[in-house]
């Protein structure tokens, strides 16, 4: 299995970029870890950990998703793609079995891709900031435990939504729940949401050990409900094409298949998780940066043309998930080309995006009471949305999720994308200084952005000839 | 008048070379089949000839447009692929309708009703393309390629998953077409089937064409049939006269 994975990443992203990946997460590692002597030594070391491990957690629950993976692979809507999870259909093996190894393979495939390098990477540099080896040995444990415990969330809560929904919606209501008992109530410790954390706090070793028998547990739980058989119920629908058709009329010649899309959107059970993760992507923003600010009393002043430039950088996630519908294959024999259905998938994303970006930059300026920024944030929201569109399908098509696995695809969306973020970021900062005419500044970047973005979207050409199915036959 | 012409097609995957040198050409209203062991280039040519695939060197002209221009080459053609992939989230219906919107048919409801009724799936047109069986995925697969009646068909393995009862049909419409002068691209395995449609067959062996002509040209003995000819050229790897 962990050569079937290697094998479908090569296949997905070639031999190099697929190598490149461990790679770079080495030395980006490294480099950030080098410079992070010069720019948070203002920072605790508490709040540096916090940041890590909520990483590893987030990590954790985008990769375990195992539920949903198997859902798709025996129901069919891996397209031509055929996987040794399939093998109880003809082979007198558990579906639970086959899932017990994918767990197994995955967490052995994630910690040899990216776990060993990160740590190599910290290994390299913990001289010059000052850190010990077995200090860096144990933040990868401490990190490792972390993710692991988010893994058997997600399993868990992938395995319950299959098997029945409403438990799915009652775990994530105890997660919820929990996170609340942190902040605001106050009744639940943070070494007790995260344990690893507590190891750091205490240096007691139970925390770890706890962290580990509840990952056994939540996985344990999640095989136990996962089911043997993927039985399709059969689905029925009036034609809807026609009018959905009609309702997009205003696309034109594309309005055929962006009524394809959406019909996919709704009928996949897509559709809210898509719009729930976007505004659940931005509250995640504020409430973390409130946590901060009002839990750790750490004073953060982020105005809203801060948070409104994040909101293109959350985009992606949401053009990703539209990436991630359908395989397509079907068009391969149709007169249709990639750079249509890739017009299409925009069209839904401008049209999910845009008019919850605006809400969200508005209920943040009044909250904030920061009327006066309301125009600089609506055109740099705007703004990144789209330049992060442009990056995200100049550089990956409709094969987002896969095309982010090749070191090089990355790099090239960082070097583009980092960079003006940034310059947004910081000149978001002297929104409201005297002498500096921030919004004037953020309006002309903007520009400048729309104007890069018009420049990617009119070379999305180079799509034109690519096979629907590519990603899996190169 | 030639409707298909491949000239010196190369294709390779990795080090791993598929087709070598291929040219064929294919007169108006034939009805060709291509046959050859698994492996031996049959699909990668059918997708480079529909343009679906590009080719590493050489060209194939598909009715009279260059596969360097994919989206015309396909308007004009009809396509069975290998695999029976319609779309996951549509209905049969909303499947045919979309083929039919994305080649601008008119009036293309009589035509979807005709076909869902030729191929017997009523009951099945609401039902996701998601939870249809492989035979019924299959036949619409084969009404998508049928409906805007292409002058020229691609079929992969078309007759598979189909029942004999589905199997004689389109083996009827098949012939049909024919009478109009219409041309049909095929590859099986099926011999049995093309043996009594094709009117010239080629065989490739290894990624070359190293057979082609009428069962009658490929006979070393009269009562010799399709299968003793494919046995006898791809174990003996002997060369015929065409």
């Amino acid at each position: 299995m962990v050569k079937e994975e290697w094998r479908l990443h090569q296949s997905m992203v070639g031999a190099i970029g697929s190598g490149l990946f461990p790679a770079m997460i080495f030395f980006f590692t490294a480099f950030l870890a080098y410079v992070s002597k010069f720019l948070l030594w203002n920072v605790k070391i508490q709040t540096i950990l916090l940041f890590l491990h909520m990483a590893s957690v987030f990590y954790g629950l985008f990769v375990g998703g195992f539920g949903e993976i198997g859902e798709h692979v025996m129901t069919r809507r891996l397209g031509q793609l055929n996987m040794l999870l399939q093998l109880p259909q003809l082979y007198p093996i558990s579906f639970k079995e086959m899932m017990a190894i994918f767990f197994v393979k995955d967490t052995v495939y994630y910690v040899l891709y990216s776990f060993v390098p990160m740590v190599a990477g910290l290994m390299v540099v913990a001289p010059q900031v000052g850190v010990t080896y077995q200090g860096v040995a144990t933040l990868g444990v401490t990190m490792f435990l972390t993710f692991l415990m988010g893994m058997g969330v997600s399993f868990l809560n992938s395995a319950l939504s299959s098997w029945k929904k409403p438990f799915s919606w009652m775990f994530r209501v105890f997660i919820v729940g929990a996170i609340l008992m942190y902040k605001p109530l106050g009744v639940l410790s943070l070494d007790y949401l995260i344990p690893p954390l507590g190891y750091w706090t205490t240096r007691n070793l139970h925390f770890l050990s706890a962290t580990y028998m509840l990952s056994i547990i939540l996985t344990t739980l999640a095989l136990m409900v996962t089911k043997e058989k993927y039985e399709t119920r059969e689905e029925s629908y009036a034609d809807a094409l026609g009018d959905t058709s009609e309702q997009f009329g205003f696309m034109g010649e594309l309005s055929t298949i962006v009524a394809k899309e959406w019909l996919e959107l709704s009928r996949s059970g897509t559709l809210k998780p898509i719009v729930f993760g976007f505004i659940g992507h931005l509250v995640a923003l504020y409430l973390g940066v409130w946590i901060f600010e009002s839990g750790l009393g750490l004073p953060i002043n982020f105005n809203v043309v801060f948070y409104s430039g994040f909101i293109g950088f959350m985009g992606i996630t949401t053009y990703s998930w539209l990436t991630n519908l359908e395989h397509n294959e079907y068009l391969n024999v149709q007169p249709v080309n990639v750079v249509q259905v890739i017009k299409a998938k925009l069209s839904l994303y401008f049209i999910l995006t845009t008019g919850l970006s605006a809400l969200y930059v508005v209920i943040i300026a009044l909250i904030r009471n920061e009327v006066a920024f309301i125009a600089p944030a609506l055109v740099v929201s705007l703004s990144t949305t789209t330049y992060i569109a442009a990056v995200t399908t100049y550089l990956t098509g409709i094969w987002t999720n896969t095309m982010f696995f090749d070191a090089r695809v990355l790099l090239k969306f960082s070097v583009m994308v980092v960079p003006p973020l940034t310059l947004l970021e910081i000149l978001s900062f002297y929104n409201g200084h005297p002498f500096v005419p921030a919004a004037f500044y953020e309006v002309i970047v903007s520009f400048f952005l729309v104007a890069c973005s018009v420049f990617l979207f009119r070379r999305l050409d180079k799509w034109r000839n690519t096979p629907f199915s590519f990603v899996y036959n190169k | 008048m030639a409707i298909i012409e491949a000239k010196n097609v190369h294709k390779s995957f990795g080090k791993t070379k598929v087709l070598n040198n291929v040219t064929l050409s294919i007169e108006e209203g034939e009805f060709y089949g291509l046959f050859g062991p698994n492996g031996a280039g049959k699909t990668t040519l059918l997708r480079i000839m529909t343009g679906q695939l590009e080719p590493d060197s050489g060209d194939v002209i598909t009715s009279g447009v260059s596969i360097s221009d994919p989206i015309e080459v396909k308007s004009r053609i009809g396509i069975v692929p290998e695999a029976e992939t319609p779309p996951t989230f549509l209905t049969a219906y909303e499947t045919l309708e979309l083929t039919c919107r994305l080649r601008h048919l008119d009036n293309y409801h009589e035509k979807i009703e005709y076909w869902i009724d030729f191929f017997d799936i009523q009951d099945k047109r609401d039902v996701l393309c998601r939870d249809l069986s492989k035979g019924q995925r299959q036949k619409v697969m084969l009404a998508a390629a049928f409906i805007h009646e292409p002058r020229v068909l691609f079929l992969d393995e078309p007759f598979i998953n189909l029942d004999p009862i589905f199997q004689r049909r389109v083996r009827e419409y098949l012939l049909s077409m024919l009478g109009e002068d219409r041309t049909i691209f095929m590859s099986t395995h099926i011999l049995e089937i093309a043996g009594r449609l094709c009117t010239r067959i080629g065989v490739l062996h290894k990624g070359e064409l190293i057979e082609q002509g009428t069962l009658d040209q490929l006979r070393t003995a009269e009562n010799e049939n399709l299968e003793d000819v494919f046995l006898r050229v791809i174990e003996g790897g002997m060369t015929l006269n065409v």
